[in-house]
């Protein structure tokens, strides 16, 4: 791309304020079973251009597929109509934030290429665990997945940005459902919703040992069938890593985003309770919640080297003993409150979407409760809640409603009986305050989401949170 | 022929001989205008087209897809569809998948507007201009989007299917919000942009917003309900993507599940798929090259029909509905993407209202998601426009809420729906554009539980 993007950076520049590019090409794969038998082995692979301008404060964005000139230049005249086309608005342009022009290379650290695993291997280690989860007449559906992506990405602007990326991403898991007259019972690991993905290689895949998992997902899917219901009460919980990090993602990575703090996703995923003004000020949680969006960390699907308007992968500080902190933001926005520096999530679904601000791997710092063991021994009465279910919250990010897969009692530091239908509610601001425990580094880990929803057109991001089992009391449960 | 017809069946050609195959080439040019706080903030124009090649093994069916079109990268996709269905027989035996639909008559449908297929964005840059014009002489600002595009789809398979359509679509949403952070919400699908009228969007969603009462704070509980048509068709694509998708039913995970026959909602709902509906956007093919047809649901009250794409009407002795989102069949199973609901007796919301003496106006609502599928046990929120119902007339505003309730228990408990339905979407397009929508009037539930 080195004898297209410059070149064409340079026609930009004349017409333009500000303009850069990306080449992507995309892979994937996706491998999966259902019932014992091979329900799904695809694989996509797409590439093009991606031109962004800004003129006058207006942006303008268009794609075309490709690696030829001629296609990023009837991208870039595309993009230069389309922003010319809008209304003017003469009230202040804000200057983009300044960044070093980013140069270099950034790839995933990978052992084993999962691209470069034969089908066959994928599918053995699939067909042996959908095996070991069934059995059981009860078991009425059980499923097993392997997913791995790719990215090239190749970023240039006016401003003399050129950095090359490869982003791999690799993952898998399995899930069984149960089923009674009157019941519906599902049971995941190593995470709800399918899988567990990180930017790491097929080593981490094959790491997570699902077979020997499988019995037990069964086993509880079953149990569930029969198990007590979720009371209805104010009292303690204790949520697994998992469900903290979705917790996490839904109540305080989306808050955050500057854009919707600003006002400018309103159309679609909403607005926010949170409002600029508010940095340095606003308690969001008690002084146990510390949060960071931070795009260096190891096999984070949040990680890369620079995002996707050249800013270099930092850490920033969200949450610090439960004050805000710092925004998601990018190098608009951050100028539009005076901040000095983009926190540098501005980031595309492939070449055909445009950057817009994302989470990266925002992430719930370890606390000194110790092992999930230890912060059980030290609730007296609660409930321990584990993998998501469902989840829902307001387009402020403000009342939310979540259920988990499987809950179990705690009884004077013990776990006890297994219940069913779990699910519990809240008020953001109020719930983080109730934070009263977070485990240490031990139990903390990485959780991916692969399904964040944002933007029009609409594009699905995948960002992580670390994320270790941590203590809410006085909390509404059984809602649903 | 279309290029993209000639495109299908060079990728098919491209695919190792074996038990069958299939080619799909999908492209597609569109505009989209975002803009917020009364100015524009983003603009995305989209030139791409993808090529899927499906392949049949031993009952086993592979996939690739590329964006290229060059003969080494076609050969490159079919062999890669061509080693997935052969990896999958390997491993797994003989499969499930009966093999791809043979040709049946195929009906062109006119879901095709030249206009909109220009995809021109002045029309765009006119429309927001109005949106801001009639939200700053109210003291509000506009957020939304205005969008359009054209979609050619083309299909061949070895069993004899060729076929392809193009369908534009033109789509605007306006939520203007007010300073205290009242907002309203109208929004208008079509398949031609003339039909848009950013002026009436506009000041419906204008009207809503500009509200001067604080809302008032409800306790959750049981309420008598009005649900604007948006509102509505929430609960209905849950329907049809949870309960009345064919996967769904016959692996006994649908709410619809043994229910066949029985009485499922009030007598006065009829829910159908109906692709050919006037104010339905038009399609005439599945994904697997199935004729689409009108696929009757609910009729008066009365659980009728469930959508089957190849693979889900196999497993239970159906054929193939035309459900069908993926060659082979989709793991999300067969949904029906055209619904229409049959309008009832009241003139408008207004009469809809007249019987409630408290209840609760909901114009949309928002992050909706099962909790238990299996008893189309929903949750979401209210958004843009909540509103008070009293004596029969809607009042003040009031606080968004969050629903948790069946939608089958919402349509069970309906009463009455307006007369003329109309044609509905978020304008959500993840992935390569495929506009859909439902067509549905407004309704009157005698109660929806609020939980928060």
């Amino acid at each position: 791309m080195r004898d297209v993007l410059p070149d064409l950076m340079d026609a930009a520049a004349g017409r333009s304020d500000y303009a850069d590019v990306r080449h992507v090409r995309s892979s994937a794969e996706t491998v999966s079973t259902r019932n014992g038998r091979v329900e799904l082995v695809r694989q996509w692979q797409e590439e093009g251009f991606g031109v962004r301008v800004r003129i006058g404060g207006a942006w303008g964005f268009a794609a075309a597929r490709g690696n030829e000139k001629a296609a990023a230049e009837d991208a870039l005249a595309r993009a230069i109509a389309v922003a010319e086309a809008q209304p003017r608005i003469d009230d202040g342009v804000v200057a983009l934030a300044p960044e070093e022009a980013a140069s270099g290379t950034y790839s995933t650290p990978v052992e084993i290429d999962p691209f470069s695993v034969s089908l066959e291997d994928k599918l053995a280690l699939l067909t042996e665990a959908d095996a070991a989860m069934r059995g059981d007449p009860r078991i009425a559906l059980t499923g097993a997945h392997f997913d791995a992506y790719r990215d090239d990405k190749v970023f240039c602007s006016t401003e003399g940005a050129y950095c090359e990326q490869r982003i791999v991403e690799c993952g898998g898991g399995l899930a069984a459902t149960a089923t009674s007259d009157s019941e519906t019972q599902v049971r995941s690991y190593p995470g709800a919703h399918r899988e567990q993905v990180s930017q790491a290689g097929y080593e981490h895949f094959a790491g997570l040992r699902l077979a020997e998992e499988a019995p037990r997902v069964a086993e509880e899917a079953v149990a569930l069938l029969t198990a007590p219901p979720c009371p209805a009460e104010v009292t303690t919980i204790v949520l697994n890593g998992e469900q903290v990090a979705l917790q996490v993602h839904e109540s305080v990575g989306h808050a955050v985003e500057l854009d919707r703090v600003l006002g400018r996703e309103a159309s679609y995923a909403g607005t926010s309770f949170v409002s600029a003004s508010d940095l340095g000020s606003l308690q969001y949680g008690s002084p146990a919640m510390n949060v960071t969006a931070d795009a260096t960390v190891a096999e984070g699907l949040g990680t890369f080297g620079w995002d996707d308007e050249g800013v270099a992968a930092h850490a920033v500080p969200i949450v610090r003993e439960g004050v805000l902190r710092g925004f998601l933001s990018s190098r608009e926005t951050a100028a539009e409150i005076g901040l000095e520096r983009s926190g540098g999530c501005m980031r595309g679904e492939g070449f055909s979407r445009q950057p817009i601000i994302r989470m990266t791997n925002v992430n719930l710092e370890p606390g000194d409760a110790g092992s999930l063991e230890d912060l059980i021994a030290d609730t007296d009465h609660g409930i321990y809640m584990a993998t998501n279910r469902s989840w829902s919250i307001d387009s402020r990010r403000l009342q939310f409603q979540f259920a988990t897969e499987a809950a179990w009692e705690i009884r004077d530091g013990r776990l006890g009986r297994l219940l069913r239908n779990p699910s519990y509610a809240g008020v953001t601001p109020q719930f983080w305050a109730s934070l009263d425990a977070v485990c240490d580094r031990s139990a903390w880990r990485l959780w991916g989401v692969l399904n964040c929803g944002k933007g029009e057109p609409g594009q699905s991001m995948h960002v992580s949170h670390g994320a270790a089992p941590a203590r809410f009391r006085n909390v509404q449960v059984g809602v649903a | 022929m279309t290029e993209a017809l000639d495109l299908a069946e060079r990728a098919l050609e491209a695919a190792p001989p074996g038990d069958g195959a299939l080619a799909t080439v999908t492209a597609e040019r569109s505009l989209l205008l975002r803009y917020a706080r009364s100015r524009p903030t983003q603009a995305t124009a989209i030139d791409d087209l993808t090529v899927d090649i499906a392949v049949l093994r031993d009952g086993h069916v592979g996939g690739a897809s590329t964006n290229e079109t060059d003969p080494e990268s076609l050969a490159a996709c079919g062999r890669a569809a061509a080693a997935a269905a052969e990896a999958a027989a390997r491993s797994g035996g003989t499969g499930d998948y009966p093999g791809f639909p043979p040709p049946l008559k195929i009906t062109a449908r006119d879901g095709y507007d030249a206009a909109t297929a220009l995809i021109d964005p002045v029309p765009g840059g006119a429309a927001l201009g109005t949106a801001f014009d009639v939200a700053g002489r109210l003291g509000l600002e506009a957020h939304g989007i205005w969008t359009v595009g054209d979609v050619e789809t083309a299909l061949v398979s070895s069993s004899g299917v060729s076929a392809s359509e193009s369908v534009t679509d033109a789509f605007m949403k306006v939520i203007c919000i007010a300073p205290s952070g009242r907002s309203g919400y109208a929004a208008q699908t079509a398949g031609a942009v003339s039909e848009l009228d950013p002026q009436e969007l506009a000041e419906r969603a204008a009207g809503k917003a500009a509200v001067s009462r604080e809302p008032l704070r409800l306790e959750p509980g049981e309420y008598p309900v009005v649900l604007e048509p948006h509102a509505v068709s929430e609960l209905l694509s849950m329907l049809g993507n949870y309960a009345f998708n064919g996967l769904a039913y016959a692996e006994d995970r649908s709410a619809i599940s043994g229910k066949l026959g029985q009485r499922v909602a009030a007598a006065g709902i009829n829910l159908a798929d109906s692709p050919h509906f006037p104010r339905q956007i038009q399609r005439s093919f599945d994904a697997e090259g199935v004729p689409k047809e009108p696929l009757p649901l609910i009729q008066d009250g009365v659980a009728h029909r469930v959508a089957h794409d190849t693979r889900s009407g196999a497993k239970v002795g159906a054929v193939s509905t035309g459900h069908a989102i993926a060659p082979g069949g989709s793991p999300y199973g067969a949904v029906p993407t055209n619904l229409v609901l049959t309008g009832g007796g009241a003139r408008d919301v207004a009469e809809l209202a007249g019987p409630v003496e408290r209840g609760i106006y909901v114009t949309r609502l928002w992050y909706v998601n099962p909790v238990r599928p299996k008893e189309m046990l929903l949750t979401g929120v209210t958004r843009d426009g909540t509103f008070l119902i009293e004596n029969g007339e809607v009042t003040l505003p009031i606080e968004d809420m969050r629903f948790t309730d069946s939608a089958l228990g919402v349509l069970d408990r309906t009463e009455a729906l307006t007369s003329t339905p109309v044609l509905t979407s978020d304008g959500e397009f993840y992935g390569r554009r495929y506009a859909h929508g439902v067509v549905c009037p407004a309704l009157r539930a005698s109660a929806m539980r609020f939980t928060g």
